[in-house]
């Protein structure tokens, strides 16, 4: 990977479009910066480093040793200088060094302290909304640290004075409200789901249902929202496998969205829309709770669900478990009749989502699915896949329009490996990488699909 | 001076206990609310004993990220530990160590001049490399804080001058030993009279008491990191968080944080 030069200031100018009361306000968080923000501010970052080990410990262990800094790929992608991870974090640690370390108190610049001015929560605003939160650096990084703990952190301290996104708080509030991020409604969730319906009665001629708030199914699937409208393939494959497979099963109107903006925001938030998921299966009394393809979706309900709204019990083991788990585990028993040649003419490569490698250790069952549905898989170069893949360059929070000069100079590292592979399907099972990734494509000149996982398997699933 | 240097060294020491444990204390303190163990990551006890030997005996997550900067940091490291292991032998514990390896005094003598001369020069040259490095990449120049160039120039000091009693000093052995076995039987005695010893002394006491309030902890805290030490077992095992969840009615958790 080519390192660019530094560039100190590149991507300073693009920044994401800021909530304004009437989001800010239904979340809970203050309509405008207090006059005291840096109290509270400070307050509130003193609070988090008392409840967070890892927050600490990022903020206290760093060498600044360089071994993250040639690892973003909003770094490599802008060689904007505060895009290095270990620079990111040192925007954080620089106030917490001042106001909370013994040496910082003391020296204040000397031991490379800074107060916390208007400017600094300017650099905030700016850089920790140029990290996806996507944990590479992480990987490489010799004691754990995770930029994905100091973002989300910065991110609530942020908001703790009135600072957010319009994006982000955009699509919290509508999952709060309607269920899911793309605000849609009951009606529209159920005219869709008899659309495709439709569509597969005219491919395939059987009765291929998409259930919606089916009392006492087996599977309760929570597919990102997305998939309903834009990637409408992706919700074809699940009903296709899950009617193949004879399961029961139900989408709901409640929990209408696997994806979790609530993590690019708070804790709170982040608890908060994971309830819906688990509520509805408890109304619903199903069985298994499966995610579909969404990338940090996996992160929430694999990791933090239990925790958060827990305990589980209610549901059989694995729970909840991933569509692609699911899929795998009926292919093995030879559940699935299955047609590779339905995808010839397609040279398929795997593009792991952030999310569903480094958070949710999720790598091999994506590629068995695709092996057995597609007869020409490769790889993309070693470096940039499983736990070291790239970001799509969109994820935590970062899809929105005015942040487009930076998504698409952090999605050079993957679109070059995705030439390298001589490829012309990227196969993905994220929502984000899926809207994310067709735009970089055409930026650079790249004619290739971007599709889900299920995508390939609804095509080679004989019916 | 040297009267002052006993009291220097327990001052010192007791800086670096107190501050660590104050540090570790607070790290342990905080808890661990969710499950962020870096994945893929070992489901075992024994998996998680791995992945943190693999990274604080070989630096294994380093290995991948900067060959080079490894093969410096490594060598750094291993040789520091190997030049502490050496200090207990000939100052505090000799005879034990002499008749243990089954050596003469002779032979006790030779090996502490080999060992002491290839992992003194080890510890030097990959502390000039990270310097150099800091001085010559962009990338490191812009990151480097003064405590980066200070930490360094401590090191490098202390080295140093145990380096030159090394190759070029005549210390007083016996009275070193002496020294050494008076500050740890709490009756002191006058230290050897060599600048250089004097001068080593003054710097690792300058070392012990800067390793708390410096990036230097990271010495205590790399087995603490939940991305390294947790399990990757989420969905086996609920790991419990510090506060209650949701409360019913779907109202967020206040922020009062942990519970005792």
């Amino acid at each position: 990977m080519k390192v660019p030069p530094l560039n100190p200031g590149a991507s300073s100018g693009v920044r994401s479009h800021r909530a304004r009361k009437e989001l800010l306000t239904p979340l809970g968080l203050p309509a405008e910066m207090p006059p005291d923000w840096q109290t509270v501010a400070l307050r509130k970052l003193e609070e988090l480093c008392r409840q967070r080990r890892s927050l600490q410990l990022s903020l206290d262990l760093c060498v600044r040793c360089g071994a993250c800094a040639d690892k973003c790929q909003f770094f490599l992608g802008t060689g904007d200088p505060n895009n290095m991870p270990v620079a990111r974090a040192e925007l954080l640690r620089k106030v917490y060094r001042r106001y909370f370390t013994t040496s910082g108190k003391l020296a204040g610049r000397l031991a490379a302290g800074e107060d916390l001015t208007e400017q600094v929560l300017e650099q905030w605003y700016t850089y920790f909304y140029q990290c996806s939160e996507c944990r590479r650096c992480a990987v490489f990084c010799p004691f754990g640290i995770d930029t994905a703990e100091i973002t989300a952190a910065a991110r609530e301290v942020m908001a703790s004075v009135g600072v957010a996104t319009k994006y982000v708080t955009e699509v919290v509030k509508k999952a709060h409200e309607i269920g899911n991020n793309m605000g849609i409604p009951e009606a529209a969730w159920r005219d869709s789901c008899q659309f495709l319906e439709e569509e597969m009665k005219e491919e395939t001629g059987a009765d291929i249902r998409i259930p919606v708030n089916q009392e006492g199914a087996e599977v309760l699937l929570v597919p990102p929202s997305a998939d309903l409208f834009a990637n409408t393939d992706t919700m074809i494959g699940y009903a296709k496998l899950l009617h193949a497979a004879g399961v029961s099963w139900t989408t709901s109107t409640y929990a209408s969205e696997a994806g979790n903006f609530g993590m690019f925001l708070s804790y709170e938030h982040t608890q908060k829309v994971n309830k819906r998921l688990v509520d509805a299966a408890r109304q619903l009394k199903v069985k298994r709770l499966v995610i579909g393809e969404c990338g940090h979706a996996w992160r929430a309900a694999q990791a933090f669900m239990d925790t958060m709204n827990g305990p589980l019990d209610f549901l059989e083991s694995p729970r909840p478990e991933h569509i692609c788990e699911f899929a795998v585990r009926v292919i093995r028993r030879g559940g699935l009749r299955l047609n590779k040649a339905a995808n010839d003419g397609r040279t398929v490569t795997y593009h792991d989502p952030c999310n569903l490698a480094r958070a949710g250790g999720l790598m091999e069952e994506p590629r068995e699915v695709l092996r057995a549905v597609v007869n020409d898989f490769r790889e993309m170069p070693a470096d940039t896949i499983r736990e070291r893949t790239f970001c799509c360059g969109a994820g935590g929070g970062m899809l929105a329009d005015e942040l487009m000069d930076v998504r698409m100079k952090g999605a050079k590292p993957r679109v070059d490996a995705f030439r390298a592979s001589g490829a012309n399907y990227l196969a993905t099972p994220c929502a984000i990488c899926k809207a994310q990734l067709p735009v970089a494509f055409e930026h650079y000149g790249v004619t290739a699909q971007v599709g889900g996982v299920m995508d390939l398997l609804g095509k080679a699933i004989v019916v | 001076m040297t009267s002052l240097l006993p009291a220097l060294v327990y001052a010192s020491a007791a800086v670096f206990l107190v501050g660590m444990g104050w540090r570790l204390a607070a790290w342990l303190r905080a808890p661990v609310p969710l499950n962020i163990v870096l994945t893929p990551g070992p489901a075992t006890a024994a998996g998680v004993t791995r992945r943190l030997g693999g990274e604080a005996l070989l630096f294994r997550s380093l290995f991948g990220a900067d060959r080079w900067l490894w093969v410096a940091a490594w060598v750094f490291h291993i040789s520091l530990v190997l030049l502490a292991v050496g200090h207990v032998a000939g100052l505090v514990v000799p005879e034990l160590a002499r008749a243990s390896l089954g050596l003469t005094e002779d032979q006790f003598h030779q090996l502490a001049e080999v060992t002491g001369g290839v992992f003194g020069v080890l510890a030097v040259v990959p502390l000039l490399c990270l310097l150099l490095r800091r001085l010559t990449m962009e990338r490191l120049r812009y990151i480097s804080t003064f405590s980066d160039y200070f930490a360094l120039a401590l090191l490098l000091l202390v080295i140093a001058t145990g380096d030159q009693m090394r190759f070029m000093g005549a210390l007083d052995l016996a009275r070193a030993r002496q020294f050494v076995s008076g500050l740890l039987s709490f009756h002191p005695v006058a230290p050897p009279s060599d600048t250089a010893f004097v001068a080593h002394l003054l710097l690792v006491c300058a070392l012990l008491a800067y390793i708390p309030f410096s990036k230097l902890v990271h010495l205590g805290g790399l087995l603490l990191s939940p991305t390294l030490n947790q399990r990757n077992n989420a969905r086996e095992h609920r790991h419990v968080g510090p506060w209650d969840r949701l409360q019913a009615g779907g109202s967020p958790i206040s922020s009062q944080g942990p519970r005792a």
